[in-house]
């Protein structure tokens, strides 16, 4: 498992056989992809491609597609699919388009992977980093993620995020800190919640800065490249103007991730609590969960200091478990990074947990939509209930992780406490 | 943030905490607590007698100087400080002893904070804000101890920035500013001051000198009579020596102590006695689930049915239906008498010249089914009545299938649905729309028509309706080929995939053919019922068997995966009744269905019938089924910790006499776990998993003259795949003892996972299906004992799928084959599952349970295994 070396053939193979798969996903169980595409663990009002296509219809007949209500995603995304020949009549081209996306996050992931910056930061070196994953295993565990796959062949927007953030990371790790500004503009200009990895972001860009253009300052950095960011946000909410005609996408796009006016259910937290809130709380509500979920940006990247990449990581577990739209493709990004911390597993503790409750949330929550949509013998708390497990098991992991990485930096300070039992309080 | 402090929450050690605090400490809380039951009568105002007011402060009032920390606001107040000031004056006092404690309190270390105070409030700020209560003790005791804590352990490091760890109670004081409402900063802050100045030790001289103290105590002897006094000798300047302060540092930093107060549950944890409870564990598990199950029919367990949505009625309007419709019933007798023998569609041109000439619209529609090499096809006729009092948004399905599922013609049951369709038309009392549908079969044209009723049809293999009414509310079948009279009525009520109707659908007909038309009512094809143990038993184990099998009883099932609540009735028996008593039962059910305001939704949809009135509802039996999926979960865990703990040498377990240093050592090496080989179990259960597809689609797609066959050499196969895994897997893989517990760890795992989910859909497939691989459970390499490992294969084998479908077929006395054909004809028309449950779920464990025990990992292959895994891992 861990000798895989990455030489240009494996790769090649490892990204045919799993585009391979994907194609025959969509081609040989022709039901598949939209039965994919309607369920509500993958396709949320912000990524379902079923909304896409809808707003791509009022797009090429020349009206607003903000006007139906149903379509929240970015207006740049329209312009790109109706330059594809049309899904109804020409599909392929979609899938491969698809299909692309996600080995493209492979590269990206390979490319984290070899860097080695998960074992060895600029500002710290993990005693366990000789045992680290292989790129193609990462890679691999990526590709032939169910999560992935699920997400691919339902077509959820989400893969693109994925795709742009993989790329910022992977940008950053090579040196190249204006790639990863430009690449998580991207981000954050499609799903909007990406905007608050920039912290983490610039603080792994400064430190893996090419020795002969570095610059010393982390003040005059930042400041260029929050510039550099904002521009490139500016250049593409300028394009969305030309493309939509009018600012109304705003609150169409962020809008709603903003206000959860949309109130679908899906695997995350809010929903439910937003269905059954008396309106007066509702803002006050809407605050409090924003303010959560921003305020582990400011103390994970402290803390962490000297491990940006993991800082990122729990960042993106943390995202996929509580902001306001998550799916599984949200999930697949956080599980894509997760090996690259294969030196700290041995110091976690419920690794085996995590997985069990993962899986056992998988199937149960099919299950228990299937009783309260179809069977009608169960009702909304029951998929509720198998989404607080599924968030459970993710945070878990989460926490199960952050532990490890603590204890790693711990035993650096501590050598004399290498392998004595501690408690977490 | 990890810290080798064990903080645990132990009762018994707060209860001696509390029973320890030292005297002065005590007077304190007595004193508080005191001031706050005086301050609750309203006569004497305590707080502005002793609280410090700046400007009441004057020679004769000097007394608030010392009395306005023992007095609060409100309990909560107090209770708060009294919270934070224990443990802070426990130590101070500790140290440096009682009578210490006392003169500073009352003197320097009180007045000096409040003057302190008094001079910013009343000449800097030029206000007058009164402050009372012990928090300012609190800043200034905190003080103290950060300074001390600061002089042991500088820094508190975040990320790469250094902390001084003075600095807590600063933010200590802020948060509280911030937080708290009506707290004085300015008073903690002058409290927190003179913490600080004394922490560093300027202060010292204020301190009454030992001497004198000494002399006291000697003098005065009746401080050491006092209980929980501590004198000059007990006190302890360096009782906590070079450890830290706990309580004056929130964020644990480094410290040299190890706690390593194991409590209970860790201790637990690493007794090796613990994992050799689970197998016995297990087998409680599935003997209580069944013991659960022979429990149902109790009095104590079961339930008397009842009708929970008030709006049926059932049973509470007269019934017309009779008298000259029996002549009516007749002639419709001979017209379908004519039709028997005739094709499909000129029975349907007829049926349907018949409902025309009622007035009522009709369609017709095609099907054609295809499955294992076999081609079922028909026509359906139904027409719609409707509602005079209606809105069309709303029907009823009265279905009555030309053949039941035996083949028998039903002569009556279509004679009787043409006489009631031309008796219901006469009625205006309807507010939903009728449909009287005829089918040609009763599994295939039923499936057909729902579907396309609700477009979720294949359109190349069934066409669309033609006319459509509203949302079904309930559907009743009659399945009537008896010619004599008959006694009582048989409900027969199980769906496709063990999906039930309402429960008060069967409540409703049972009241109204028991109760009203005084019929017999039986369930689950027992005739004669005499409500004992047995019957109720028979009655629900049988029900249970048709659920579990998921097939399709009748033409009802084809309506109940749409949520549509329906039945089949079906006369039995040699008796008295005649048509018109069935009819007037049918009459009655639809009165009820049409008094219906909402789709029934009130009663049980999950429940086990054991007898006609009684019940069991899901809560009181789904235990059952989860114990026994919970069983492959405790084992599949048991197995995971087991696979991660070293290998207990034997060593260790000789010298078991030094009790001591053993456990010493076992801490050591417990803590550090076992690298697990995840890859070749990962991949062996995988394997497993997809292999599932080749009998799923092969038993799904074969003609039907080759069923027999290929389910012969699959059990060949079923035979012989095991031992070739095995051989496969030992011959280039070896793989370890470790990775054997893995293999059957993750397969217990997903067993027990798809079993769960299961339970929640279909609970008597999980339980059947749980049970059947309940002897997974306890599978193991037997290495030493070829005798052991052949009796496991050999058990093994019995309880293959492949095993249980002969066994089951000889006991019915089916050919396997047509089992198999029944099972592609569910699957491909009705989407039947269980075929995914046995081949997807039930298989694969059992494939990798059969490899486990077949498994070769001895002691001796050890070195060899490992030079091999080294080799896999580079693969």
């Amino acid at each position: 498992m861990d000798g895989g070396k990455v030489t240009p053939g494996r790769t090649m193979a490892l990204l045919a056989g799993a585009s391979v798969l994907r194609l025959a996903m969509f081609t040989l169980l022709p039901g598949l992809p939209d039965l994919l595409a309607g369920r509500v663990e993958i396709s949320t009002p912000v990524t379902s491609f079923k909304r896409l296509q809808e707003g791509l219809f009022l797009y090429n007949h020349n009206v607003s597609p903000y006007d139906g209500g149903v379509y929240h995603q970015a207006p740049l995304l329209l312009p790109l699919f109706s330059l594809l020949p049309s899904f109804a009549a020409f599909p392929l081209a979609t899938y491969m388009l698809y299909i692309g996306a996600d080995l493209l996050s492979a590269r990206a992931l390979l490319r984290i992977a070899g860097s080695g910056e998960a074992g060895e930061s600029a500002l710290f070196a993990s005693p366990r980093r000789e045992k680290r994953a292989s790129g193609l295993v990462v890679a691999a565990l990526f590709l032939f993620n169910p999560f992935t796959i699920a997400s691919c062949v339902g077509r959820s927007t989400g893969v693109f995020t994925t795709c742009a953030i993989l790329h910022a990371i992977a940008r950053a790790v090579s040196g190249a800190p204006l790639g990863a500004m430009v690449a998580l503009s991207f981000a954050a200009y499609l799903s909007m919640y990406p905007l608050l990895l920039l912290p983490p972001l610039l603080l792994l860009c400064y430190d893996r800065q090419l020795p002969k253009r570095a610059t010393r300052s982390l003040t005059q950095f930042a400041t260029t490249h929050l510039a550099v960011a904002a521009g490139v946000l500016a250049a593409l909410f300028w394009m969305s103007f030309l493309v939509a005609g009018s600012w109304e996408f705003l609150p169409s796009t962020y809008g709603v991730q903003l206000t959860l006016s949309d109130l679908a259910p899906n695997v995350g937290l809010w929903w439910y609590f937003f269905v059954e809130m008396f309106d007066s709380f509702r803002s006050f509500f809407l605050a409090v969960f924003w303010l959560h979920l921003s305020c582990y940006v400011g103390g994970l990247t402290v803390r962490l200091r000297r491990q940006p990449l993991a800082v990122l990581t729990l960042l993106l577990g943390i995202f996929a478990v509580f902001k306001p739209y998550p799916s599984i493709s949200d999930t697949s990004l956080f599980l894509a990074l997760v090996p690259l911390y294969r030196h700290v597993v041995p110091l976690m503790r419920y690794t085996f947990v995590v997985a069990a409750v993962i899986m056992y949330a998988t199937f149960l929550g099919p299950a228990f939509y299937h009783l309260w949509i179809y069977a009608g013998s169960g009702n909304a708390n029951f998929f509720y209930a198998i989404t607080l497990v599924w968030g459970l098991g993710q945070s878990l992991l989460v926490c199960d992780l952050t532990f490890a990485v603590l204890r790693d930096e711990w035993e650096v300070e501590r050598p004399e406490m290498v392998g004595k039992e501690i408690r977490q309080i | 943030m990890p810290s080798t402090n064990a903080v645990s929450f132990n009762t018994s050690r707060v209860r001696s905490y509390v029973f320890r605090l030292p005297l002065f400490t005590r007077a304190v809380i007595i004193v508080i607590v005191a001031f706050w039951v005086i301050g609750v009568q309203s006569l004497w105002d305590v707080r502005t007698w002793g609280a410090l007011i700046p400007d009441e402060i004057g020679i004769t009032t000097l007394y608030r100087l010392n009395t306005f920390p023992f007095i609060h606001l409100n309990a909560f107040h107090a209770i708060m400080n009294i919270l934070a000031l224990t443990p802070l004056m426990e130590r101070f006092e500790a140290e440096h002893g009682t009578l210490t404690s006392l003169a500073l309190f009352f003197g320097p270390l009180t007045t000096i904070p409040s003057f302190i105070y008094l001079f910013v409030e009343k000449f800097i700020l030029r206000s007058n804000t009164s402050v009372m209560g012990a928090s300012m003790w609190v800043f200034l005791l905190l003080g103290m101890e950060a300074i001390r804590t600061y002089k042991v352990n500088p820094y508190l490091v975040v990320a790469t920035h250094n902390i001084p760890t003075w600095t807590t109670p600063i933010a200590l004081l802020l948060c509280v500013a911030a937080l708290v409402p009506s707290s004085s900063f300015l008073g903690h802050l002058s409290g927190l001051v003179v913490g600080y100045v004394c922490g560093l030790g300027y202060l010292k001289f204020l301190a009454p000198p030992e001497r004198i103290l000494r002399w006291v105590e000697s003098k005065v002897n009746i401080f050491g009579r006092l209980p929980h006094y501590v004198n000059m000798d007990q006190k302890t300047y360096g009782r906590f020596g070079v450890l830290p302060s706990s309580g004056g540092s929130p964020i644990g930093g480094p410290t040299t102590a190890k706690g390593v107060v194991g409590t209970g549950a860790l201790r637990l944890r690493r007794d090796p006695r613990i994992l050799k409870l689970p197998p016995y564990l297990s087998l409680l598990c599935i003997l209580v689930g069944v013991v659960w199950l022979f429990l149902l029919p109790l009095d104590d367990y079961s339930r008397r049915t009842y009708i929970s949505e008030n709006a049926l009625l059932p049973g509470q309007v007269h019934t017309y239906f009779g008298g000259s419709d029996q002549n009516v019933f007749r002639a419709y007798k001979h017209e379908v008498n004519a039709m028997v023998g005739k094709g499909n569609i000129e029975i349907n041109d007829k049926l349907e010249s018949i409902v025309k000439g009622l007035g009522l619209k009709a369609g017709r529609q095609n099907f054609t089914y295809s499955a294992a090499g076999l081609v079922y096809s028909g026509e359906n006729v139904y027409a719609i009545l409707q509602a005079p009092r209606g809105d069309a948004t709303e029907a009823i399905v009265l279905v009555a299938a030309w053949e039941n599922v035996k083949q028998e013609l039903n002569r009556n049951g279509v004679a009787l649905a043409l006489t009631l369709a031309r008796y219901f038309k006469r009625w205006s009392l309807w507010s939903k729309d009728i449909v009287f549908l005829v089918t040609p079969d009763s599994i295939a044209g039923p499936q057909a028509w729902v579907d396309a009723y609700h477009d979720a049809h294949d359109s190349s293999r069934v066409d669309s309706l033609p006319i459509k009414s509203g949302a079904l509310q309930g559907a009743i079948a009659i399945d009537y080929s008896q010619e004599s009279r008959f006694e009582s009525v048989h409900i027969v009520y199980d769906g496709v995939n063990g999906q039930l109707p309402n429960l008060d659908l069967i409540n409703s007909v049972v009241s109204i053919a028991g109760g009203q038309m005084g019929m017999g009512v039986a369930l689950q094809e027992m005739w004669h019922h005499n409500d004992q143990y047995p019957d109720r038993l028979r009655t629900m184990l049988r029900g249970m068997l048709k659920q579990g099998l998921g097939l399709a009883s009748g033409p009802h099932s084809s309506f109940i995966p749409y949520h549509v609540d329906a039945v089949t009735l079906q006369p039995f028996g040699d008796g008295w009744q005649d048509e018109m008593a069935m009819g007037r039962v049918i009459e009655g059910t639809f009165r009820s269905l049409n008094n219906l305001l909402e789709h029934l939704h009130q009663s049980f949809f999950f429940y086990l019938l054991m007898q006609r009135e009684r019940f069991v509802s899901i809560g009181t039996y789904l235990p059952s089924a989860m114990l026994v999926a919970i069983n492959f979960t405790i084992m599949a865990i048991a197995l995971w910790v087991k696979s991660g703990q070293p290998e207990s040498t034997p060593a260790t377990a000789a010298d078991g006499a030094e009790a001591a240093g053993e456990t010493v050592t076992k801490l050591n090496t417990s803590t550090l776990a076992v690298e697990r080989e995840l890859f070749l179990p990962l991949g062996v259960v995988t394997i497993c998993q997809f292999l599932a597809v080749i009998p799923l689609y092969l038993f799904n797609h074969a003609p039907e003259n080759m069923l027999t066959p290929a389910f012969v050499i699959f059990a060949v196969f079923n035979a012989v795949l095991p031992s070739a895994l095995s051989s496969v897997l030992t011959n280039y893989y070896a793989p370890s003892a470790q990775q054997y517990q893995l293999i059957k760890s993750f397969s217990l795992l997903l067993l027990g996972m798809f079993l769960a989910s299961l339970a929640t859909l279909n609970f008597s497939l999980a339980l059947l299906v749980g049970l059947l691989a309940s002897p997974l459970t306890f599978m193991r390499p037997w290495p030493q004992s070829p005798v052991l490992r052949a009796a496991c294969t050999v058990l093994l084998n019995a309880v293959s799928p492949t095993a249980i479908l002969v066994a089951s077929a000889a006991y019915w006395r089916l050919d396997a084959g047509a089992i198999l054909r029944e099972a592609a004809f569910a699957w491909h028309v009705c989407g039947m599952n269980s075929p995914v449950v046995v081949w997807c779920v039930w298989w694969p464990a059992w494939l990798a349970g059969s490899i486990t025990v077949l498994g070769k990992s001895e002691e001796t292959k050890k070195k060899t295994s490992t030079v091999v895994t080294v080799k896999t891992k580079a693969l």
